[in-house]
């Protein structure tokens, strides 16, 4: 056996960052409760799914620092076998579900396979070249099962009081899965596991050199990132309720890209705000100029050259400035 | 079958065009570059645009195309590129990817949205084992054989090209030598542009100018480059038409899937150079 010194400290440690998780997450859901009033309800759930689809893309980039321009492919994969899942299988909703992000984990497997033995630039591209023979495989080769650009509806029915339709139970179904990938997440990354594929990040062949099998880890992460986008893309299946292939389409992934950048890559609320920021964003430019990418381009630009942590990397340094500021205050009335 | 090979034949010229200046400034400055997209359509835009000023004279207004995008190309080298050499892959592709969205949105506010066609400049075909075959598009692999040989001189005499070659290498060692590869970089960048524009004007009358072209070249341009190595130069130029020839036979039988199969052409060598490494 080993000694038991360990086991005192351990689970007291892991007791406290729970509580942490559990406090953490009802200020999230209060948060998006507050957005309620300030958008409507459809809007904010919108945001929500959007913002899982942030975590996962964090998980990958902001985490274990592989930046995919693909990861549309797998949200796009949690959507269309969810609803065609759906339409020929079983028009459960929570069937659906498990079906969609199933489907998401496994092409990940498979393609995780291929792109996560590769460093940087061809990772990025490999991910990219693979979302775009997804969009092709969806948008033109399976046109009779998918409808091409046309959409499909799903076929998902209500099960018991999960009825998509009614905005207040999709609001509370939609929060739940966003607390608990909030929650999954966390765990995670704070996990020893979570250790590992940061000190990847940070230094891949030290943590070879270590032992750890870090082809292993990289692919768990790209299936967990994989997975969980899938969940993001069967929620838009399940409240949407009609699929078409602009899910799946290469050009989108700036928008998770940017919104992860812009809340402050590595940190789970970093990507919720992201999310929420660039939706709102959006939201409003969108009805204002039909051509607003622009925006978007100087905005990164902006990001890259200027605010590398993104929004709360500003707040961690107007913080920081703020108690260095009472700090200096107090030295002077010491005299 | 002889039309297909010798269509393959004109795209892998054309992507041989776009893919040296991805691969040139990958390998000198391991950046990857997406506004390389924006400047091939832009070229395409500015010689629609001169058409008409030098009386549909093309030749002419290719070489003005080109003389316009030489600045544009430095002005995002010299403000956006060369602050991030040496820095994070990632920002550097983020921040030219925002610089393709800038230059998309500024094309389709300048040109509108339209598809526009652009004429064949020679509008001959000479007869070639009992088939027609635009002169064009013989002109075409021809100019990028000769660049290709160009390029090949340029590298190996000329003392520009050297130091380049001897950047790719590596970078430091140069710098330690003296030599100010900033400014070295930064004219490998806009011949690269150059030759871009140079690609992007010579598939302009084979397609039609939309905003949107450079991004459908730039994935493929991707693939060619990663095919070839990136920083090879003379990979490059076989996987570009190594990859025309799969687009071209694959699309003679089902032109949906052209791209498709490249992607998987480029999925099997990944695969195979990494059991390899």
């Amino acid at each position: 056996m080993a000694p038991s010194t360990p086991d005192i400290s351990m689970p007291r440690i892991a007791a406290t960052k729970r509580t942490t998780i559990y406090r953490d997450m009802v200020l999230i859901a209060a948060a998006f409760f507050a957005l309620i009033p300030l958008l409507a309800m459809h809007r904010v759930t919108d945001f929500m799914i959007f913002c899982i689809f942030v975590m996962s893309f964090d998980l990958l980039y902001g985490y274990m620092g592989r930046l995919s321009f693909g990861q549309m492919l797998y949200l796009g994969t949690g959507v269309y076998v969810s609803t065609l899942f759906s339409l020929h299988f079983n028009p459960n909703p929570i069937l659906s579900l498990m079906a969609g992000v199933a489907g998401g984990a496994i092409v990940a497997g498979i393609l995780g396979l291929i792109v996560v033995g590769l460093d940087g630039a061809s990772f990025a591209l490999a991910n990219l070249a693979f979302n775009q023979v997804g969009f092709f495989l969806v948008g033109s080769a399976f046109q009779r099962v998918t409808h091409g650009e046309d959409g499909i509806s799903a076929g998902v029915e209500p099960w018991g009081f999960l009825d998509f339709a009614n905005e207040s139970v999709a609001f509370g179904f939609v929060l739940l899965c966003l607390l608990f990938t909030f929650f999954m997440l966390r765990i995670l990354t704070t996990s020893p596991y979570g250790i590992l594929i940061r000190s990847i990040k940070e230094n891949e062949s030290r943590v070879k050199f270590l032992g750890y099998n870090t082809f292993f880890y990289k692919w768990l992460t790209f299936v967990l990132a994989g997975a969980f986008a899938a969940l993001a893309g069967t929620l838009y299946t399940l409240y949407i309720g009609f699929v078409s292939p602009v899910f799946i389409h290469p050009l989108n992934n700036v928008e998770v890209i940017f919104a992860a950048l812009i809340g402050g890559a590595g940190n789970l609320f970093g990507a919720l705000i992201g999310g929420v920021l660039f939706m709102t964003m959006k939201d409003s430019l969108s009805s204002y100029i039909p051509q607003w990418e622009w925006i978007l381009g100087i905005l990164l630009l902006v990001i890259v050259f200027w605010l590398r942590g993104g929004v709360t990397g500003l707040i961690k340094i107007l913080y920081g400035k703020a108690k260095m500021a009472k700090g200096a205050a107090k030295e002077v009335e010491k005299g | 079958m002889i039309q297909t090979l010798l269509y393959g034949l004109t795209i892998g010229a054309i992507l041989y065009f776009f893919a040296i200046g991805l691969s040139i400034t990958f390998g000198t400055m391991q950046i990857i570059n997406f506004a390389h997209a924006m400047v091939y359509t832009l070229g395409v835009y500015f010689l629609i645009t001169f058409m008409p000023v030098v009386r549909d004279f093309f030749p002419l207004a290719t070489l003005l195309a080109i003389v316009a995008v030489v600045p544009v190309a430095y002005v995002m080298e010299r403000f956006v590129i060369r602050r991030l050499y040496g820095e994070s892959l990632d920002y550097a592709m983020i921040a030219t990817y925002a610089l393709l969205l800038i230059g998309t949105d500024v094309i389709k506010y300048v040109w509108g949205n339209t598809p526009q066609p652009v004429t064949d400049p020679i509008g001959i075909s000479f007869q070639l084992f009992g088939i027609d075959v635009p002169v064009y598009r013989a002109v075409i692999v021809l100019m990028a054989v000769l660049v290709f040989a160009g390029l090949n001189l340029f590298f190996k005499k000329s003392i520009v090209g050297k130091i380049v070659v001897a950047a790719l290498e590596d970078t430091e060692g140069v710098r330690c030598l003296g030599l100010n590869v900033d400014k070295y970089f930064s004219m490998i960048f806009i011949l690269g542009s150059a030759l871009a524009v140079l690609g992007g004007v010579l598939y302009a009358p084979i397609s039609t100018a939309e905003p949107y072209m450079g991004h459908d070249i730039l994935l493929i341009a991707f693939a060619v480059v990663i095919v070839g190595g990136m920083g090879n130069l003379t990979g490059t130029f076989v996987s570009a038409f190594l990859l025309g020839m799969v687009l071209a036979i694959t699309g003679r039988y089902y032109s949906q899937a052209a791209d498709t199969m490249v992607f998987a052409v480029m999925a099997a060598v990944l695969i195979f150079r990494r059991s390899d490494a």
